[in-house]
């Protein structure tokens, strides 16, 4: 196993016990990132939970766009293999849809269930502009019938009311939470004479899974701090990069068994990384290899198309080891040291 | 008069929601300085981080504020709060009545929430000041508040009812405004978006959404009464209201029954 502490290699039970005792010294350790298999983030939120940590993910601020808007007003969602199924008319809003591989699905195929089937399959667009959320406003302005005065958006109410299943699709971290709630606005407002869903498009991560396993752990989002014990959502107070700027988080556990863009953070905040093939020694100060999930490990992860938790077998059986065995060594190692009964306020 | 006093900076956010004048007023000096205000694994009390003085009387001083103070008098009933200095996020949230007064700056989401009592901000405000928290319904739902210097944006986000006084505020003031009054010297980008009700009265804005219509110049005796109950709190915004300001009505994005004055 590779292992490095302060960029010198080492091994793995010297790892573990740097890992411990670095986490176990701070006051607000932050666990960031996880972008990493089930079994590896329920071990995460459970040592969070141990020691007082606060979680969040790499794809936070996008996550809590589209669960701020859900959480006030509803969505309505469908998921990619229904769009493909099933969508005579889809939308795509603002840049990122254009990106997606999904995107090349729909132009290739046409509708084959439900009402659509058979009907050619309609692609439309609705430009970034100045401000994206704004645009949804003025589109769903005149899918309402409130304004006549802009022919694109009229040409483009028009093709959604009167398509038999339109598919919205957005990228939750482009439209931002105000503009997600004028989409499901939007999209609310065509169901009442035809039927239409929005599909949040990910940005290929694992959070989605993170938020069905924070569900169960915590009851809450991602977002969760467990600094006075019980678990608290806060999406402001616990944002990761914001504790880590404002000198709030003194340690850190960055979860990335996936490949993941990294914060600028890892290198100035004491930080544990565990890390699949893009380790590397100088990374963060203790720095443990871990297998990725569906290529060196087995491991249950987000299926996108199925928008539900999947098992991946490993590409290739391997020696190592899963992120999850890990950090369950961290934990045991954590509790050696007596620092989960040694709080103040045990 | 109550009395804390900031030692040194609080090495981690504090929570002030049990810490206001009635509730200190009950406690004995010992059980004051043993107030849970910490919110990491350090279980920092009142004692460890402020000097205690009590009197009992319905007026607390917190002399050295912090941006790390977070819902410093959150769930306000009656008495007074003053803070010497900055506080965080949630300022006030949930006050049903009562007085509190912020000399420096308050954190994101002043106000979120509260549905009575008088909040004055001498500084400026961060975002979402009273706009909702995450996953809240309504934003601030029938209390007062006075901002003398900036506000972030999202100003006054999902305000159901009161009243928001303020001398400059970032992009989307009063966006979805379920209901309530924004006065402000300016605001920035799209005020109002998704609004449905409520009354946003500006001196100057920035870029209008493309889904608010003019309505004509107009001088209505409501805008009078308007100017009316504005003065005692600031006579400048009272007068963006003279003459004949004009009227755009939006979003029409939504119901579209909430209005945006400028000024004349």
């Amino acid at each position: 196993m590779a292992a490095w502490v302060k960029g010198g290699a080492t091994d793995a039970d010297a790892a573990v016990q740097a890992a411990a005792a670095l986490l176990s010294s701070a006051h607000a350790p932050v666990f960031a990132g996880l972008n990493a298999e089930v079994a590896a983030i329920r071990a995460a939120y459970d040592l969070a939970g141990r020691i007082g940590a606060s979680v969040d993910t790499a794809g936070g601020d996008a996550t809590y766009a589209d669960l701020g808007a859900l959480a006030r007003v509803g969505a309505m969602q469908a998921p990619p293999a229904e769009v493909v199924g099933r969508a005579d008319a889809v939308l795509l809003v603002g840049v990122a849809p254009g990106r997606s591989p999904l995107v090349e699905r729909l132009r290739a195929t046409k509708p084959v269930r439900g009402r659509a089937a058979g009907a050619e399959r309609r692609i439309l667009s609705l430009p970034a502009g100045s401000d994206l959320a704004v645009a949804i406003a003025h589109l769903r302005a005149h899918a309402r019938g409130h304004l006549t005065s802009d022919a694109g958006m009229m040409e483009t109410a028009r093709a959604l009311s009167s398509a038999l299943y339109g598919a919205v699709l957005y990228d939750p971290g482009e439209l931002g939470t105000l503009g997600i709630e004028m989409l499901q606005g939007l999209v609310m407002d065509l169901n009442e004479a035809t039927r239409c869903f929005a599909l949040s498009l990910s940005d290929g991560g694992q959070d989605r899974a993170a938020l069905q396993v924070a569900a169960w752990t915590t009851g809450q989002a991602t977002r969760v701090g467990f600094g006075r014990r019980v678990p608290e959502q806060d999406p402001w107070r616990f944002d990761a990069d914001r504790q880590a700027e404002a000198g709030e988080a003194d340690a850190a556990l960055w979860l990335a068994s996936l490949p993941t863009a990294r914060p600028a953070w890892l290198k100035t905040l004491p930080t544990v990384a565990l890390v699949g093939s893009d380790a590397a020694p100088d990374l963060a100060e203790v720095v443990i290899r871990v297998g990725e999930p569906g290529r060196e490990v087995g491991g249950v992860l987000w299926n996108e198309g199925r928008a539900g938790l999947s098992y991946r077998a490993p590409e290739q059986a391997g020696d190592l080891p899963a992120a999850a065995d890990i950090i369950a060594r961290i934990a045991a190692a954590v509790a050696g040291r007596g620092a989960v009964a040694n709080r103040k306020d045990a | 008069m109550p009395l804390l006093t900031l030692r040194e900076a609080p090495p981690e956010r504090l929570d002030f929601l049990a810490v206001n004048p009635l509730a200190l007023s009950g406690l004995s000096q010992g059980d004051a300085e043993r107030l849970v205000v910490g919110t990491t694994r350090r279980g920092l009390v009142l004692g460890d981080c402020f000097t205690v003085k009590l009197d009992g009387s319905d007026t607390l001083t917190i002399a050295g504020g912090h941006a790390r103070l977070d819902r410093v008098g959150a769930s306000l009933t009656e008495g007074a709060i003053r803070v010497e200095g900055d506080v965080g996020q949630r300022l006030g949230a949930g006050m049903t009545g009562g007085t509190l007064t912020v000399t420096g700056n308050a954190g994101p989401f002043a106000g979120s929430g509260a549905t009575g009592g008088t909040i004055r901000i001498e500084g400026d405000a961060g975002d979402h000041a009273g706009g909702a928290v995450h996953a809240a319904k309504v934003g601030l739902d029938g209390a007062t508040l006075v901002i003398r210097g900036s506000a972030g944006d999202c100003l006054g986000d999902s305000m159901r009812r009161g009243l928001i006084v303020v001398e400059r505020a970032g992009a989307f003031a009063g966006a979805r405004m379920i209901a309530g009054t924004i006065a402000a010297g300016t605001v920035g980008d799209h005020p109002g978006y998704g609004m449905r009700r409520g009354t946003l009265v500006v001196g100057g804005h920035g870029a209008l959404m493309p889904t608010f219509v003019e309505t004509g110049a107009l001088d209505l005796v409501y805008l009078r009464l308007l100017a009316k109950s504005l003065r005692p709190l600031s006579a400048r915004h009272a007068d963006l209201l003279s003459g004949a300001p004009k009227r755009y009505s939006g979003d029409l994005a939504t119901i579209g029954k909430g209005e945006l004055w400028v000024a004349a």
